[in-house]
């Protein structure tokens, strides 16, 4: 008898056999590309907003001979200040850069906020269905019900209204967190509701019952198992969503329950520029309506992309 | 039937959670409720505790609630103290309009979107159908912060074609002026409806044309035209039926940045005066009304489902 060695393969962990699983990029497609280095370069620029030389002049109100000479200008771009100036004077290329910093953190903080608990409600509901399926159902369309600026009034308007929170690790402004709680709370329900409808018709797969017939545990069957066929979903869910929620911030902004200034974001400068429009203030709206639509724009395309890639049907928010 | 009947219960015990968690919210966020109902000019402390009695806001939450429930069913919900006027006339008044608003965006939206799916999906792949796809994808991009703005900048303050500050004409005093009002608040709600439909009902279609009735159709030799309306369109609609009736739900509760911008009384608009003004029961009103709509929406969706198609019924009942 030959030695013959049974050859027992490792278990690969999540991150590389999803990895492995994303078929390759055949074809980059023009649109993707656009959108990808657009998120870049704008990601860069927020991120390095304090140190990078051309965005210095942040609300920067002008004085004296500036002042003066800034009112000529009747707020139109120039090679100074690339997006032109507000009524105020102020840079509305570095204030731009500054309100992409504070509209990408809030979209991403929440949107990862709401699918981690999103995720687990909804691979709760769907694994275990019966009475955990029917009591969180009730807590999805609670939330689903729920008009968002009432929503808005009771987090933004009481609980976070004014001054510093502090975490103990990180210290943040107070409203900024709740505008990041009202999204996270708006966006929870849809995300569960697809997770749960995916861990449903997954959890009746083959494998899955292989593994419970092997005796392994609830917990390990959906980390194990189910999760990182989900991944696939939830990873173009992220992109979509954190559209949705740009537009979101956008129509908080525009009700005043946004954040506050000195942190302005694209849906607060549009909000405050719009009513001089006929006064000459259009660049300092057109700007920022721009910089938004690209941006919710680009991440459709990345999360119609994965979609497309990874043959999800049901990842539309 | 107990499918039906556990969907119900559902529903009522979804709208009780909403509406008491709006009402314990927005009273606990309030310093002191009976002050802001008796408004900002008639407060005195005899006046203040006058309400207080007559609101019950001295009980504990879920007496108050018992009591506003009470006063739901006897659509006896209070006066307002800074719009002078009862919650019951205030919404009777502004929900209408919200109404009008939603019923407009979605006949538009329909209008536009079912020739230009079936269009696009009967020459697929064709010129028209890869301009309505990008067309469509920018859409659905587009916020409607930014939309609302541009359509208020050119159309009302520059061309001046339609009015900004919409006053509320009813379409059987004056027609004319009533479309005019709604115009660009309908326009603002319709374009991401387009898109969604269009999408939705081209890839619905592109499937069903590759079905063997269209190709037998086609065989006996019907027209192109006959096929798609009545054979393609007929079998595509169901998922449109329902993002239609969920859409609606959405605007609802979604007009109030409309609303606002093109300053349309309506229900949104109310709300949103009723927020900034502490205006306690319109709010609760408010919300409780937005709640039941889209409770309402969500289960003639979901009965839509179940009477269609029998395995949901069963399904969702052994589950």
């Amino acid at each position: 008898m030959s030695d013959t060695v049974i050859e027992i393969p490792s278990r690969p962990n999540i991150i590389t056999s999803l990895v492995r699983r994303i078929p390759p990029l055949r074809k980059w497609k023009f649109g993707l590309v656009l959108s990808v280095s657009y998120i870049v370069v704008l990601t860069f620029l927020a991120v390095f907003a304090n140190v990078l030389p051309f965005v210095r002049r942040y609300n920067v109100l002008p004085k004296g001979a500036e002042a003066r000479r800034l009112a000529s200008y009747r707020g139109k771009p120039s090679s100074e200040y690339w997006f032109g100036n507000d009524k105020l004077g102020r840079d509305t290329f570095a204030r731009s850069v500054y309100a992409a910093q504070k509209t990408l953190t809030i979209g991403l903080a929440s949107i990862v906020a709401a699918l981690v608990i999103g995720g687990l409600l909804g691979m709760l509901a769907g694994y275990y269905r019966g009475w955990y399926d029917r009591v969180l159902s009730v807590i999805f369309d609670v939330l689903l019900a729920f008009p968002a600026i009432v929503l808005a009034l009771i987090v933004v308007g009481r609980f976070f209204q004014g001054g510093r929170l502090n975490l103990g690790v990180f210290e943040m402004d107070k409203r900024f967190f709740g505008v990041i709680v009202v999204l996270t709370l708006l966006s929870i329900a849809p995300l569960a509701r697809i997770v749960r409808a995916q861990t449903l018709s997954l959890s009746q797969r083959e494998y899955v019952l292989a593994a419970r017939g092997l005796g392994a545990s609830s917990w390990r069957i959906l980390v194990r198992e189910i999760l990182p066929n989900l991944l696939p979903a939830m990873f173009s869910v992220a992109f979509t969503g954190l559209a949705v929620l740009l537009v979101a911030e956008g129509g908080l902004a525009f009700l005043g329950f946004s954040v506050q200034l000195p942190f302005p974001t694209w849906g607060f400068m549009i909000n405050e520029a719009r009513s001089d429009l006929t006064k000459g203030g259009g660049w300092a709206v057109f700007f920022p309506c721009v910089l938004l639509f690209l941006t919710v724009l680009a991440f459709n395309v990345i999360g119609d992309r994965v979609a497309r890639r990874f043959d999800i049907r049901e990842a539309t928010l | 039937m107990r499918y039906f009947a556990q969907r119900f219960l559902q529903l009522v015990v979804v709208f009780l959670i909403v509406t008491f968690v709006t009402m314990v919210a927005i009273q606990a966020a309030s310093k002191d409720p009976a002050r802001d109902l008796a408004g900002p000019l008639n407060s005195t402390e005899a006046r203040v505790e006058e309400i207080r009695k007559h609101y019950h806001l001295d009980r504990a939450y879920p007496i108050r609630y018992a009591y506003w429930l009470k006063n739901l069913v006897t659509v006896d919900l209070g006066n307002s103290p800074t719009l002078g006027a009862s919650v019951r006339t205030l919404v009777g008044q502004r929900a209408p309009i919200t109404l009008l608003l939603g019923l407009y965006s979605i006949v538009l939206a329909l209008a536009i979107s079912l020739p230009v799916a079936v269009y696009a999906a009967y020459r697929r792949d064709g010129p028209f159908d890869r301009f309505i796809s990008g067309a469509t994808f920018a859409a659905v991009s587009l916020p409607n912060i930014i939309l609302a703005v541009l359509l208020g900048y050119f159309f009302a303050t520059r061309w001046r074609i339609f009015p900004y500050a919409a006053s509320k004409i009813w379409p059987w005093d004056n027609p004319g002026e009533h479309f005019k009002n709604v115009a660009l608040p309908t326009v603002t709600l319709a374009v991401g409806l387009v898109a969604i439909f269009v999408r939705l009902l081209r890839s619905d279609l592109v499937n069903t044309l590759q079905s063997d009735f269209i190709v037998m159709a086609r065989a006996k030799g019907l027209s192109p035209a006959r096929i798609l309306w009545r054979h393609a369109l007929r079998s595509s609609l169901f998922s449109l039926m329902t993002s239609v009736a969920l859409q609606f739900g959405g605007i609802l509760g979604g007009a109030v940045v409309a609303e606002q911008i093109f300053a349309l009384p309506g229900m949104g608009l109310l709300l949103f005066q009723a927020v900034q003004q502490k205006d306690l029961l319109v709010v609760q009103a408010c919300a409780a009304l937005f709640a039941l709509a889209v409770v309402i929406i969500n289960f003639a969706v979901d009965m839509l489902y179940a009477v269609v198609d029998p395995r949901i019924r069963h399904a969702r009942a052994l589950g």
